[in-house]
């Protein structure tokens, strides 16, 4: 058991270093034993997969001739990539969601800083009760969260637009202006309580003292929150800033939800509903293109976004 | 665990060096052999059809050496079909509708099942044009078909004569109808336009003689957007830009039942397997409605046909004579269809289908009228060389995008043709398939 | 504290932060409340009565057509998710925690490098790993079986990074130290000193992988086409899309949305203190 695995992790633990380690760390095989069981499924589900859309993404179809000729796949160098960046549809997909990000994701975390600020007031009572409902739809999964919601924006069906309609407002949830917003709040509803349960976290964990000396110089508990709270959890902020804008560019279950009930929603909504239907339509290669384009995109966005704040903060 | 890990990893680098290796490409499949198993067979067939299973029940019980296994896939079919055929798990036989049968055959999907005598003596017992597009004009069989589309317009004729509009006979008439039954009470409208129903759209554009693709010089010729499809388009964006019609309905949706229940909407623009819709829906509204022929452009009186399936012969069967032995009870054997038409609505592909005794009888619903003559008359009306083009769902899929637009109010729908012939020459051009823009 | 301006402000202040967190909790509510409504009424009175109010009290006859329809495959499904989701995030919990420990407590060399690794992999889209990984699983043979889902979930970037920061926070090196000279080898120095130590950070690995899978959507969408093998996401996903032909599945859509998120909603919150704690300590890191 343990030479698969040491011949497994060969790749990750140099085998040179085999008898005892700097520092009179275990030896290199029980070291193997303690990764191996991560690195090989890492190995296999993450990395290699990368690399094969990576692979995939060099190649083109070709096809024998004829009305109806068989396909094969040969290489194709960036072709894939230059229809990709040719494509309005990629690009609208893009804009979409990049317009969907910079609105919903500040409102969203700011909305959740509110909340943890509150909580960590002594301004507020009934505060676990507050917690938890917020907290709550980070238990249910985008699909439900979807369902529940879109029968809130069903015109036939919605209490709400019902209500809306009782004092003359005529609101259209799923319309083609508005769906990318009624999108944009089922985002919303799921991930506040989380996003607000990071910062409310790391609230808690400063240590009281540090207010006191603010207190006693008379700063209201408004100042105490923005200058002394925030920037204390600054990094915390950051860090969902960064999962937010993850989650923004893989959206994909909510939408196609939605899409079951409203027509203004594409087939090519989002990046990754774009990438799905080239893929149905049994365009892999040029999948994989775009699932690669949308990886560096994230990439450069989260990486970008801590370093910028990094420096700003001067963390 | 381990262990199991390890042969996951084995097999992966297998696939990735496999993949490496460009794979040779193959000659198209010739007719495959057709010998019958020996021993008793267990065949999978995937389809979307309501009470599919019952039928298929029938089969099993007078059938133990031929075992049939049903499994729905009504949410996500090509895509279902198409991941099954990519990893090389398609089933013996599935459900594919008219329009994606070329698209499946690029993808060299199917099985030529005419080895089997019993497969190509079928050839008779379906209505024409419904043939010619399972064998592709050609020999072959890949497919039997199933059940047929052909449109006609459901009409609750009690608002009709509430509001003294004739029931229309041509488009023309259909559109004065509209903004009569408009001005008469601005909550009621016509129809619906439903944007994300490319397969509706085609089946007008089926109507008015207005091909989508031709094949001639070695390549397809794609002519979505032409002279004839633009009439269609420029006709329904009017009834759209005068708010004549409504845009805010998905076909089928509980919210379009919802419409009809509430007499917001007087028609609807169906075909032949539609007629079960209404009946279980909105059982409220029995003897109002009826069927009449569809509005008709010019003095021809053509219908075309809305949706539709074969059941084909799915590539990697391994038991092809059985295949064919349970498609060809399935689509013809009057039980069978019978049961088919009670339980899933489906309007029958084989001529005596079109003879069943419950397709010749008044229909309750229907205020006892004789429904399926109507029908019967459209089907017979269809052109049969009308052809599907082998990206045809990529094509629906630009189409319906485009169209929904056009329903928000940008760009109208026929800025969405073009969108859609655009798509169509740059998908089949992704799939290597030689093709250029017709006429 | 005692100055009256400052009791002024907290009173005016109090009663608005007060009718803020009122307005949010509704927000919140909202839509759980309607699944609520909605799943103890018949199918019929779901358009024709007002969506927030109690009708005909229909919950165990929806219930008893939920878990019947298609042969019971609404219980499959939840067998399933729990499969996914409960098995697969614990044996990822224990992989993780293993890999975290070592990478936080074990001197070797390009240690600093495979953590990057591991951090560059928190930053990969699951999503974008989805079809790349059909097609490769579609040439093992491994589509639309367990695997096929299950496999994918157990790795977590984010668990292992946790599971370092939780080991270095919670464990301290003299107790390894200790455990080694009374002759304990590595493992059993991890799992009767280390894992008793980290077993807070590890439910809190755990529920976030729960999550994880729980919430991921697009693989098992990917990978699987047998109803048989679906978690209840993409089972309730392809009736809901079915409605459109078969509308009283509608109520079973409802139904099943409630059945399966209320357990998980009680555990998460009964769990409540393992989030917090296990969030403060992996977002100060």
């Amino acid at each position: 058991m343990t030479d698969t695995a040491a011949r497994a992790t060969s790749v990750v633990a140099p085998t040179r270093v085999r008898r005892r380690l700097r520092g009179g760390g275990p030896r290199a095989g029980t070291v193997a034993a303690f990764l191996t069981p991560f690195f090989l499924p890492f190995l296999l589900f993450y990395l290699v997969p990368v690399g094969y859309a990576l692979w995939q993404s060099l190649r083109v179809v070709r096809r024998t001739g004829g009305q109806y000729g068989t396909s094969y796949t040969a290489f194709g160098g960036f072709e894939q990539y230059a229809q990709v960046l040719r494509n309005t549809e990629f690009w609208s997909s893009i804009g979409r969601i990049g317009l969907f990000g910079v609105v919903q994701v500040p409102v969203m975390l700011f909305v959740a800083l509110v909340i943890a600020l509150l909580l960590d007031t002594p301004l507020l009572k009934l505060k676990a009760f507050f917690r938890i409902t917020a907290f709550m739809p980070y238990a249910v999964p985008g699909v439900i969260a979807a369902i529940m919601w879109s029968y809130l924006y069903s015109p036939q069906l919605s209490p709400v637009v019902d209500l809306l309609n009782g004092i003359g407002l005529k609101p259209d949830f799923l319309g083609p202006g508005a769906v990318l917003w009624s999108t944009a709040n089922v985002s919303t509803w799921l991930w506040t309580g989380y996003n607000m349960l990071i910062m409310f976290s790391a609230l808690q964990s400063i240590p009281q003292e540090l207010y006191e000396a603010a207190k006693i110089d008379g700063a209201s508990n408004w100042t105490i929150a923005w200058r002394v709270k925030v920037p204390i959890i600054a990094p915390s902020i950051v860090l969902t800033s960064v999962f937010s804008i993850i989650g923004t560019l893989q959206l994909y279950a909510e939408p196609a939800v939605l899409r079951q009930i409203s027509s203004n929603i594409s087939s090519t909504f989002t990046p990754n509903m774009l990438a799905y239907t080239v893929a149905s339509g049994n365009n892999y290669q040029q999948a994989a293109a775009i699932s690669v384009v949308i990886a560096v995109i994230t990439f450069v966005l989260s990486f970008g976004f801590m370093r910028l704040t990094s420096k700003r903060a001067g963390l | 665990m381990r262990t199991r890990l390890a042969t996951v990893a084995a097999a992966a680098g297998v696939a990735v060096l496999a993949a490496c290796s460009s794979p040779a490409p193959s000659g198209e499949a010739s007719a495959a052999s057709c010998t019958p198993a020996k021993g008793k067979v267990t065949l999978q067939y995937w389809n979307t059809v309501p009470g599919m299973d019952k039928v298929v029940d029938l089969w099993n019980q007078r059938h133990p050496d031929i075992q049939v296994e049903t499994k729905n896939i009504s949410n996500d079919q090509y895509g279902t079909l198409g991941n099954a055929l990519k990893a090389g798990k398609a089933p013996d036989l599935a459900q594919v509708g008219y329009d994606e049968l070329p698209n499946l055959r690029t993808q060299n999907a199917f099985v030529d099942a005419s080895a089997c005598k019993t497969a190509t003596a079928a050839k008779s017992k379906f209505v024409p044009w419904t043939w010619s597009q399972t064998s592709f004009g050609g020999t072959g069989v890949f497919a039997m078909p199933q059940d047929t589309g052909p449109m006609a317009l459901f009409v609750r004729r009690d608002l009709f004569e509430k509001y003294h509009v004739a029931i229309p006979t041509t488009w023309d008439a259909y559109a004065s109808a509209a903004q009569k039954l408009h001005k008469a009470d601005p909550g009621l409208a016509i129809t619906f336009f439903d944007p994300n129903n490319a397969e509706w759209f085609n089946g007008l554009l089926w109507q008015n003689d207005a091909k989508m693709y031709g094949y001639s010089d070695d390549k397809w010729q794609v002519t979505v957007d032409s002279a004839r499809s633009r009439q269609v388009a420029a006709y329904w964006q009017k009834l759209i830009s005068g708010k004549l019609v409504r845009t805010d309905l998905a076909n089928g949706s509980t919210q379009m039942y919802a419409a009809y229940q509430k007499d917001r909407i007087a028609s609807y623009v169906g075909a032949a397997w539609g007629y079960s819709m209404f009946r279980d829906n909105l059982p409220k509204q029995a003897g109002k409605w009826s069927v009449v022929p569809m509005p008709t452009w010019g003095t021809d009186g053509a219908s075309g046909d809305w949706g539709g399936s074969t059941v084909a012969f799915m590539k990697g069967g391994k038991h092809l004579y059985e295949s064919v032995e349970f498609n060809t009870w399935l689509n013809t054997d009057p039980e069978a269809l019978a049961m088919e038409n009670k339980l899933g609505g489906l309007y029958p592909a084989a001529s005596a289908g079109l003879r069943l005794p419950s397709l010749e009888k008044g229909v309750a619903y229907y205020g006892n009228e004789k429904i399926f003559d109507v029908f019967a008359d459209s089907s017979k009306k269809i052109d049969t060389s009308f052809a599907w083009g082998p990206t045809q769902k990529t094509v629906n899929l630009a189409l319906q995008d485009a169209m929904a637009k056009a329903a928000a109010g940008d760009g109208t729908l026929t800025d969405a043709l073009s969108a859609a012939q655009h798509a169509a020459l740059t998908s089949m051009k992704d799939q290597a398939i030689p093709v250029t823009a017709g006429k | 504290m005692s100055n009256p301006s400052v009791i002024r402000e907290s009173r005016v202040s109090r009663t608005a932060v007060m009718a803020l967190m009122l307005l949010l909790a509704v927000y919140f509510l909202l839509p759980v409340y309607f699944l609520v409504v909605a799943a103890t009424k018949p199918q019929g009175d779901l358009a024709a009565t007002n969506g927030l109010v109690f009708s005909h009290f229909n919950l165990f006859e929806n219930l008893r057509v939920l878990f019947t329809r298609s042969d019971g495959v609404f219980g499959r499904w939840a067998l399933n998710t729990v499969v996914y989701a409960v098995l697969g995030a614990a044996v990822g919990t224990l992989i993780s925690a293993l890999c975290g420990y070592a990478l936080a407590k074990f001197p070797f060399r390009g240690r600093e490098v495979l953590f990057s690794v591991v951090l560059g992999g928190v930053l990969v889209p699951t999503t974008a790993l989805a079809l790349p990984l059909f097609l490769l699983f579609s040439a093992t043979g491994l589509v639309n079986t367990y695997f096929a889902v299950f496999l994918p979930s157990i790795v977590s970037p984010f668990g292992v990074y946790l599971a370092r920061v939780f080991a270095n926070a919670s464990v301290p090196q003299e107790l390894i130290e200790s455990a080694r000279l009374d002759g304990a080898g590595e493992f059993r120095t991890f799992f009767s000193v280390a894992f008793r130590l980290m077993t807070p950070a590890l439910v809190t690995i755990f529920l976030f992988q729960f999550v994880a899978i729980w919430n991921n959507f697009f693989l098992p969408m990917v990978m699987l086409q047998k109803e048989s093998l679906f978690p209840i996401t993409l089972g309730l996903y392809e009736w809901n899309g079915q409605t459109a032909r078969a509308p009283l599945l509608q109520q079973s859509v409802i139904t099943g949305s409630l059945v399966s998120i209320v357990p998980v909603i009680i555990v998460f919150v009964l769990l409540q203190r393992f989030w917090r704690t296990g969030l403060a300590a992996g977002s100060l890191k």
